[in-house]
């Protein structure tokens, strides 16, 4: 059967054959009815096909209409309009249309304001197919509230003067989970704004009725009906919109790039990120992220990202508001973020709001659920490598919601099965992690979060050394509500990242090293919506480190290792923000905010004091000073400031413009010499000054096709100073005085992002390509070496063309097929060329620093999905996923090392995936 | 009762599941480790290493070693000596003395000359293939005498070398050794053996004394920037550890010293954290060198070396075990066996034991000859010399 798709705003559905037959001889209505009223649409219907309406116009006066008609028939439209409802009509030969009002239904639409409403009775006109996927209930409720008049504040006879105060929460009416970042427009597009991480909305508006729609990607689009008497609360149920190949939703006001004041940022739900094959079918959010226009990494399996010509360090990754310093697992092919306990992304690449801080790149925002609140459901999955099972639901209803996960890996068996030739079939590795989160709810204006993450990692590469890795994190929030326009979030909590190597082999070099980096912060949050125009924001941080930069210990009985520790390094980050977000006008809206941040650098700690005007190193040192405990041994602080306006320059297209400075005050240098690379992580002390950035951004973003496709180009330039880069020779484990070794550089960073991308519809996906540079130049003197002669050099992280294609097709309801295109250019990399001998003693001759790249990345990945059902009133659902994890089979290299073998040294390169990887999954959700 | 219907039917769809996954399973898959040799690595790296200073002292022979870097996986133990270079040393203000090759081997040494130290030299080399390289001229630093080399027995031996510099010029220094010392047999014996006859050996091939001779392995580098004046007050030299085979007697070290400039100082540092040593963890990262000798002919021909012009200092100190205290002997690692023949008749010195693994000890009279192990007996076995150096007593 094929159909044509008949847009319309309020639910779709497909005709019957003979209807779409009959279709074809009728004449027919084509337009955007957006915003009429009955009267009107009915004007122009008469006078496109000749046909004649009678009816009462008392029972319309309070319909507004929301339609987008393409060759839609007189049949089609009012079958639409009246579906569910208690009106009927007729049509008599002489093509006169009478609509009545059945006489069983007790109840009507309001004739006025806010009149009383009941349920209609059900009438169902059996023209249209029935729709299993939206259950009659739901759509009654919502056809309900969207034609009812609500009274906001307290009703008055007349409405009164001045402005007033609508706020509450947006939820998802299924599950009652809040949803963040839904665009709320009142009365056309003129004023709008969206809901924050608690699904929290606050509209300022004139006294008097407003029509305000809702929009959000993945949601039925909605709309509320309101008079505005005083301020008071609505909270609003948005239904998921089941994508049906029957028609596309396509949303006359969506919250699209276009619209939002933000520019660089990517917001991503799970519905989004799920869409995407990756390895082994398990959904996951670091490679969805990497898809991104300006987002790279450094090899397949690496920690992290990069972004925009950023190191990885330089990426702040919160999870519910913990900071996890190595977001993956497993060589990092997975990332730690179980996927069924995460509701959504955000990735601010330019415009960083003032509220972030202490990482110079980009603020990676992952949320959690709060649970459902109605009822208990989970998700259990099985895959070659992972199992896993989260569950959520109510503890006490309405109240009190939890949602827990685990997820655990049996993934020995894999690298047991390796080809013994490959070197690395005495190999293991395995992962898990876990998740928590309890909401609670004590009234209307207090609401509670608890949150735990526990996630570790193990493995073991050929016989000798072992790899160990843990992300723990704990917080406790607490969001306030002191009225309609302002409200606080406060958040406490500890995380802690610890990694430790350990050589386990029984002979005299067993070791063990170990490293920790612990943080306790407290944050608040406040924001304050004076009128519509303004958003104002504003508080107060606080993250004290602790860092273990390493311990060094004997690991079996013949061990002749020394036992050796590093002094811990504390530090205070402190900061407060101010920030305002304006809108000008309807087409201009401009953000302004100010954050100034401090860090102390706390004992006990031993201080080494070098010559001034001479390298640091260890001939040059003076004197050595010792600072106890709690004093401050140095303190840098600077300004942050962060402006970003955007210009509509049409209805569908929009220009944005940013400037940012950030700080960052924990610096990370990679130990990349090693088959598998070694992190070190380092606060600024009184010698190794903080990284300083700024970034200025220009982007112009355009939607065709009524925003079902969206284009976007962003430049962007970046300033770097004071980032680390190693000197030569440099020694980075276990360096009690590790500002000897390392350089301070200057970095600059540029590039252009493209991206293509459709929405909606059965073929979804999208395309985006990064060309970028990020350089770094030492060129004092003053600092021991110059690197490259003190010309600009690539980083280590360099590459600059990128391409993402991402592409999803839906077959019919139950299969689609998903397609991932990754190339990126090589990273570069310092090879050594040569041995030389001099002065008796042999030594390798390395190349310019980051001279050559490594072969250049190219991955396809193929999946197709298959539920297993699709009703939406079946209490199981499940699907299984098939796939194929690089197609091509091409070697991509993991690492490229290099060892001595029989007094020559050889190079190799290490891929883990290196062939086609067939995978299934299966999950079931209940 | 929902929930508990939900729980059965999970159970019975995963274990269905597991079946699907066994199939899966049976695909293996692999890591690879393939060899990674890009062009960069494989191509001829064969670039012109240059070991050497100008020597501006009265009357002395400039000595310049020439080599060619080999390939990572080229397994030659040393430097490829760059043979039919043409050698010279420069003076910035015209002038020119060169230098002879030493047939055979790489090295290339000048006259006695006596070079006016307060000018500019530089170094020429026109490699065998045409390559043309020139150093930057660089200003002549006398190095300062050496004040003392001296020692501190604690437990181990540390050895320390000190100097000044009166005008404060010289800031920075690099070292080198050799150090001797004496090794002697385990076990006395008179008796050699040479085309299957025992002999009584004399003092010219003697096999009681050895002397061995090594050089310094590792870069030292002194600095005295970060002090107020322009001294060297005990820069540590080595460290013989407590009970180390190298001094059971008498151990002798001759320290050269010579002064660095400074960016030849940074140059040697490099050179210094320069390891052979790659892929494990403790690994320093890769170094980058960036000396004054450049290919003039072809840019992009890097080559390796820091050309200095300055004077060579040296002192000798020897050391003997009788000062040190609680010095270790520790056994060495080997054992000496004994056992005992017949002697040969007629002719006792006939000697054709089969295993060299042992030597003859001594005769007893009337009796067998007894032989011990070879290395117990001959202290040549473990190298070095029998020749008894000049300087130890």
């Amino acid at each position: 059967m094929r159909c044509r798709p008949i847009r319309l705003l309020l639910y779709s559905a497909c005709l019957v054959l003979s209807l779409q037959a009959r279709a074809q001889l009728e004449p027919t209505v084509t337009g955007n009815f957006e915003g009429y009223t009955f009267g009107r649409l009915t004007a122009r219907i008469e006078t496109v096909t000749g046909y004649r309406f009678y009816y009462d116009p008392a029972d319309f006066d309070s319909l507004s209409i929301e339609m987008t008609l393409n060759r839609a028939t007189v049949r089609q439209i009012l079958d639409e309009l009246f579906q569910n409802t208690d009106f009927h009509y007729s049509i008599d030969s002489g093509k006169r249309i009478f609509i009545t009002r059945h006489v069983t239904i007790v109840t009507t639409l309001p004739a006025r304001f806010g009149g009383p409403v009941s349920a209609p009775g059900s009438k169902g006109q059996a023209v249209f197919a029935t729709d299993d996927e939206q259950p009659e209930k739901a759509r009654l409720k919502q056809m309900l509230a969207e034609n009812r008049v609500y009274d906001i504040g307290a009703r008055t006879a007349t409405v009164g003067q001045g402005k007033a105060t609508v706020a509450g929460y947006v939820k998802d009416d299924n599950t009652g989970e809040p949803i963040v970042g839904a665009t709320l427009f009142a009365d056309g597009s003129a004023t709008s704004v969206a809901t924050d991480q608690f699904g929290y909305y606050s509209l300022t508006l004139p006294k008097g009725r407003h029509l305000i729609r809702l929009t959000d990607a993945g949601m039925r689009d909605t709309r509320r009906q309101i008079v505005l008497y005083s301020d008071g609360r609505l909270n609003i149920d948005m239904q998921e919109a089941v994508t049906t190949l029957r028609a596309a939703i396509v949303s006359a006001e969506k919250t699209s790039n276009t619209k939002s004041v933000q520019m660089g940022v990517n917001r991503l739900n799970i519905r989004t990120i799920r869409q995407v094959p990756v390895v082994f079918g398990e959904a996951d959010v670091l490679k969805v992220v990497l898809t991104l226009p300006g987002v790279t990494s450094v090899g397949e399996a690496s920690n992290g990202i990069n972004v925009r010509g950023g190191s990885t360090d330089q990426n702040l990754t919160l999870f519910d508001g913990a900071t996890i310093y190595n977001p993956t697992h497993l060589f990092g092919f997975f990332s730690s973020f179980n996927p069924d306990v995460v509701k959504g992304i955000e990735l601010y690449k330019s415009a960083i709001p003032e509220k972030f801080g202490g990482r110079l790149s980009s603020v990676l925002d992952i949320s959690m659920p709060d649970g459902n609140t109605k009822k208990w459901s989970g998700v259990a999955g099985i895959g070659p490598l992972t199992s896993k099972l989260s569950i959520e639901g109510p503890i006490q209803k309405d109240r009190t919601t939890l949602v827990a996960a685990v997820r655990t890996t049996y993934s020995d068996w894999l690298l047991n099965s390796l080809p013994a030739s490959s070197a690395y079939n005495n190999s293991s590795a395995n992962f898990y992690d876990a998740n928590l989160r309890i909401t609670h709810r004590i009234d209307e204006k207090n609401t509670l979060n608890i949150m735990g993450y526990y996630s570790a990692d193990r493995f073991r590469l050929g016989n000798d050394t072992t790899y160990k890795y843990t992300n723990a994190s704990t917080n406790l929030k607490w969001k306030h509500i002191f009225n309609n326009r302002s409200n606080a979030l406060f958040t406490a909590g500890i995380d802690r990242y610890q990694y430790n190597i350990s050589d386990s082999r029984d002979s005299t070099n067993g070791f063990r090293l170990g490293f920790q980096i612990g943080q306790t912060y407290f944050r608040s949050e406040f924001t304050f919506a004076p009128d519509n125009k303004n958003q104002v924001s504003y508080g107060l941080s606080a993250v004290y480190y602790k860092l273990h930069p390493g311990t060094y210990s004997p690991e079996g009985e013949k061990s002749l290792i020394v036992d050796s520790t590093l002094p811990a390094e504390q530090g205070l980050e402190s900061a407060i923000y101010l920030g305002d977000q304006y809108s000008v006008n309807n087409r201009l809206t401009i953000s302004g905010g100010l954050r100034y941040s401090v860090f102390n650098y706390l004992g006990p700690h031993d201080v080494y004091n070098y010559a001034p005007g001479l390298p640091r190193e260890l001939n040059t040192v003076i004197d050595t000073a010792f600072y106890s405990g709690g004093k401050i041994i140095k303190t840098w602080s600077a300004p942050e400031v962060r402006i970003s306006a955007r210009y509509a320059v049409s209805e569908n297209g929009s220009i944005k413009a940013s400037y940012n400075t950030l700080e960052q005050y924990i610096h990370m240098l990679s130990n990349t010499v090693s088959v598998s690379p070694t992190d070190i992580w380092k606060l600024s002390d009184a010698h190794i000054r903080p990284q300083h950035g700024r970034q200025v951004s220009f982007g112009y973003y355009r939607n065709f096709l009524s925003n079902k496709v969206e284009t976007s180009v962003e430049l962007y330039y970046k300033w770097i100073d004071n980032y680390l880069d190693y000197k030569s020779g440099a020694n980075l484990l276990l360096n009690p005085h590790i500002e000897t070794d390392v350089l301070e550089t200057k970095g600059k960073a540029y590039g252009v992002e493209l991206l293509l991308r459709k929405t909606e519809g059965k073929f979804n996906g999208w395309l985006s390509y990064t060309w970028s540079r990020t350089l770094l130049r030492q060129d004092d003197p003053l600092a021991g070496q110059l690197i490259s002669n003190g010309n600009w050099y690539p980083a280590s992280f360099d590459k600059p063309h990128n391409l993402n294609f991402i592409a999803n097709y839906r077959f019919s309801h139950r299969y689609s097929m998903s397609v991932n295109m990754v190339y990126s250019t090589g990273r570069p990399i310092t090879l050594p060329l040569a041995v030389f001998d001099l002065d008796g003693s042999p030594g390798l001759y390395y190349s310019q620093r980051n001279q050559y790249r490594i072969p250049d990345y190219f991955r396809t990945d193929a999946s197709f999905i298959i539920d297993g059902n699709n009703r939406l009133t079946q209490k199981l659902h499940n699907f299984w996923t098939v796939g194929v994890y690089n197609l091509t089979g091409r070697k991509n290299p993991y690492s490229v090392y290099f060892i001595q073998e029989n007094g020559t040294i050889k190079g190799y390169q290490l891929s883990i995936f290196g062939t086609q990887i067939p995978f299934i999954t299966y999950t079931i959700r209940f | 009762m929902k929930h508990r219907n939900y729980h059965i039917l999970l159970i019975r769809r995963l274990r269905h599941s597991w079946a699907a996954l066994a199939l899966v399973s049976a695909i293996l898959l692999a890591a690879c480790r393939q060899a990674y040799a890009p062009p960069a690595i494989t191509n001829p790296n064969h670039y012109l290493v240059v070991d050497g200073f100008i020597n501006i002292g009265a009357n002395t022979v400039t000595t310049f070693k020439l080599t060619r870097t080999r390939n990572l996986g080229d397994s030659t133990v040393q430097g490829i000596p760059e043979l039919g270079a043409r050698v010279a040393i420069v003076g910035a203000g015209g002038g020119s003395w060169p230098l002879s090759e030493i047939i055979g081997t790489g090295r290339y040494a000048s006259d006695p000359l006596t070079l006016d130290p307060t000018r500019k030299y530089s170094i020429a080399i026109v490699a065998f293939n045409g390559e043309v390289y020139n150093s930057d001229p660089v200003p002549c630093l006398v190095t300062p005498p050496i004040d003392s080399i001296f020692w501190r027995q604690p437990f181990d031996l540390n050895i320390y070398a000190g100097t000044h510099d009166p005008t404060g010029n010289t800031r920075y220094y690099r070292y080198t050794y050799n150090e001797t010392w004496e090794h002697d047999a385990q076990l006395m014996t008179v008796w050699g053996v040479a085309n299957g006859r025992i002999y009584a050996q004399d003092s010219t091939n003697q096999t009681q004394q050895c002397w061995t001779t090594d050089t310094s392995a590792s870069i030292l580098l002194a600095s005295s920037a970060a002090e107020s004046s322009a001294v060297i007050d005990s820069f540590p030299l080595l460290t013989v550890p407590n009970g180390d085979a190298r001094v059971t007697k008498v151990y002798s070290i001759l320290v050269h010293q010579y002064a660095l400039t400074l960016d030849a100082y940074n140059y040697w540092q490099i050179i210094a954290k320069t390891s052979q040593d790659v892929g494990t963890l403790f690994d320093v990262q890769p170094t980058q060198l960036t000396g004054n000798i450049r290919c003039t002919s072809d840019p992009s021909l890097p080559a390796i070396g820091f050309i200095t012009a300055t004077t060579e200092q040296q002192q000798r100190i020897l050391i003997r075990e009788s000062s040190f205290t609680n010095w270790q002997h520790n056994q060495p690692a080997y054992g000496c066996d004994t056992t005992s023949i017949a002697p040969g008749y007629p002719d006792p010195f006939v000697y054709n034991y089969p295993d060299t693994n042992y030597a003859p000890w001594y005769f007893i009279s009337g009796g067998p000859l007894v032989l011990a192990s070879s290395v117990c007996l001959n202290c040549l076995l473990l190298g070095g010399t029998n020749v008894r150096p000049p300087f130890m007593p």
